[in-house]
């Protein structure tokens, strides 16, 4: 079954919050969504706020239970996180009590495929990678935002996981910190190769870093569309691709995609039952 | 005027010496959660302290109250001295000392993981939860003729007593202290290959250590709060046991060196551990 089996497969994934059958009623957040994913792609999942887009990624994680449907991750049903699955979030989630370099080495912690010595040089290595190295021995709230993300980056690559799930990383960061780091995500993803499945609402970010978008319905999420950026932005994405007529375009379209949901959730606007 | 005063610039205090390098104003101290001083803060600190004992000496020296019933500071000291030196009091502050941090550790060390096994499994916080909840609003002193009944007047019914005043409001402290630690960093462990185990071990009680810290060093407080109170009702030694007795003939200078004993050893205690977490607890 695993021979034909791709790198990721979403196979008809439902959610239900139940409710509590008096103050809040039960919410379907995904409506049967399926999807293949290939190893080393760049896959955005874009839709409106509470679209149940986090949720589905949460649910590739394991940190959810799909209410039906499978997931399988190079061919084993994933039941639970672990290592292989490997998180970024929003939020700051280095830890204060260590410095840039112990946050990193902490994603190794609990390797066992690997030695000591070989987990304090896989540490040094990440922390290059994400270019912290003069901040090594900083704690981690005395550095910048964007600073605490590339730990968060790092971290989680040294555990050595199978695929990156990013939860709005830059989400909370000012605008010229995230276009870098956009960019630096792309380059440390040239060296890594991984397949990563990146949440975001910010078009441009999400055609920006794409091999392939999903756009989502509002609740319960569905794919609207499926877009292959390579076909629409030709060449290797750089700092400049932004300025690009093409990137434009496709812009453009996804934006507008967007807001029709948008529209669409407003104009079917009843006020909720429950809060 | 000062020769510095009038170098200095307008709005700064006149006193610019004992506020070397810091940049205090007096908009500074004044203002709304205005930014402190290590230095401004001391000082202050300190004046307040000398003023209160002022007032004190201003009180007695001029019998606005009875010497009786209000001593001069020295006469406090004085006796603290004689009680030191002639009644062996050195002896019962060690037995205070002693019951206060036996029966603290004790509390301690079921407090802390009680508490964090109360918010890591909802069971367990369901079933304990309501029992702690009605337990700390019993108060103390009510448990005292309980406790000795139970456990004789030895050190166990004091160790008991303390152990009632502390444990019950700790373990739920300590499970708050859990509790605020974001479920992401628990998440992460997940994806990092972490076993519950080692998620209690290496995130959540690394990450609550400092609050942790905290409602200990306020915790030990009521510690002495309560072992007063076991000694004077039931004890032949301690501190609380020795201001009592001194109570029965009115010696008040006795009295107030057994209350300020109690107060300046849990004034170095408090330092102690605030010292502590600043110096483990940098990164904050």
């Amino acid at each position: 079954m695993a021979a034909d089996m791709p790198f990721l497969r979403v196979d008809r994934v439902s959610k239900t919050f139940e409710g509590d059958g008096r103050t809040h009623a039960p919410i379907k957040v995904i409506d049967a969504v399926s999807m293949d994913l290939q190893a080393g792609e760049f896959t955005v999942y874009l839709g409106p706020s509470g679209c149940g887009k986090t949720t589905l990624m949460r649910i590739v994680g394991g940190l959810e239970t799909a209410s039906s449907g499978t997931i399988h991750l190079a061919g084993d049903r994933v039941t639970g996180p672990d290592r292989r699955k490997g998180m970024v979030f929003q939020t700051y989630t280095s830890f204060p009590w260590l410095t840039v370099i112990e946050n990193i080495r902490f994603g190794t912690k609990y390797r066992d495929d690997i030695g000591a010595a070989e987990k304090v040089e896989i540490a040094r290595h990440y922390l290059d990678l994400v270019g912290l190295g003069e901040f090594a021995n900083f704690y981690v709230n005395r550095i910048s935002g964007g600073m605490r993300q590339r730990v968060a980056i790092a971290r989680t690559l040294a555990a050595g996981p199978d695929i990156l799930l990013m939860d709005e990383p830059f989400g909370a960061l000012d605008a010229q910190t995230r276009e870098f780091l956009q960019y630096q995500l792309l380059e440390i993803n040239r060296v890594e190769k991984k397949a990563v499945i990146f949440v975001t609402h910010d078009v441009e970010e999400a055609v920006f870093l794409a091999d392939r978008i999903f756009m989502f319905s509002a609740r319960p999420a569905t794919i609207i569309e499926e877009i292959r950026v390579a076909d629409h932005v030709p060449g290797e994405r750089t700092m400049t691709t932004k300025e690009t007529e093409a990137f434009f375009l496709l812009r453009n379209h996804v934006r507008d995609l967007m807001r029709a949901e948008a529209k669409r959730v407003e104009d079917a606007f009843e006020p909720a039952e429950s809060g | 005027m000062l020769r510095a005063d009038a170098r200095a610039p307008p709005g700064r205090l006149p006193i610019p010496i004992l506020f070397a390098g810091t940049p205090v104003t007096e908009k500074s101290l004044f203002a709304y959660r205005g930014s402190s001083s290590g230095h401004a803060d001391l000082i202050l600190g300190i004046c307040a302290f000398v003023g209160f004992i002022g007032l004190w000496y201003a009180i007695s020296e001029f019998e606005l109250v009875p010497q009786r019933f209000l001593p001069l500071p020295w006469k406090v000291l004085e006796a603290l001295w004689f009680m030191l030196v002639e009644r062996n009091f050195i002896e019962d502050i060690w037995i205070s000392v002693t019951r206060v941090w036996g029966a603290f550790l004790l509390s301690v060390v079921m407090a802390v993981p009680i508490g964090i096994w109360m918010s890591s499994y909802r069971i367990v916080g369901a079933v304990i939860e309501p029992i702690v909840d009605f337990i700390r609003y019993l108060p103390v002193p009510a448990l005292v003729p309980l406790l000795i009944i139970w456990f004789g007047i030895g050190e166990s019914s004091k160790i008991a007593v303390l152990w009632m005043g502390t444990f019950f409001q700790l373990v739920l402290l300590i499970a708050d202290d859990a509790k605020r630690v974001p479920r992401e960093f628990i998440e992460i462990g997940y994806t990092l290959g972490a076993k519950p185990n080692r998620i209690t071990r290496d995130i959540v009680l690394r990450s609550m250590l400092p609050s942790m810290v905290d409602n200990l060093r306020i915790t030990l407080g009521w510690c002495w709060t309560w072992i007063i109170v076991a000694e004077i009702v039931a004890a032949n030694s301690g501190i609380g046991h020795v201001i009592w007795s001194m109570r029965r003939f009115v010696k008040t200078p006795e009295v107030m060196a057994g209350i300020l004993t109690v107060g300046i050893i849990g004034l170095v205690t408090d330092q102690a551990i605030r010292l502590v977490h600043r110096r483990y607890f940098r990164y904050l």
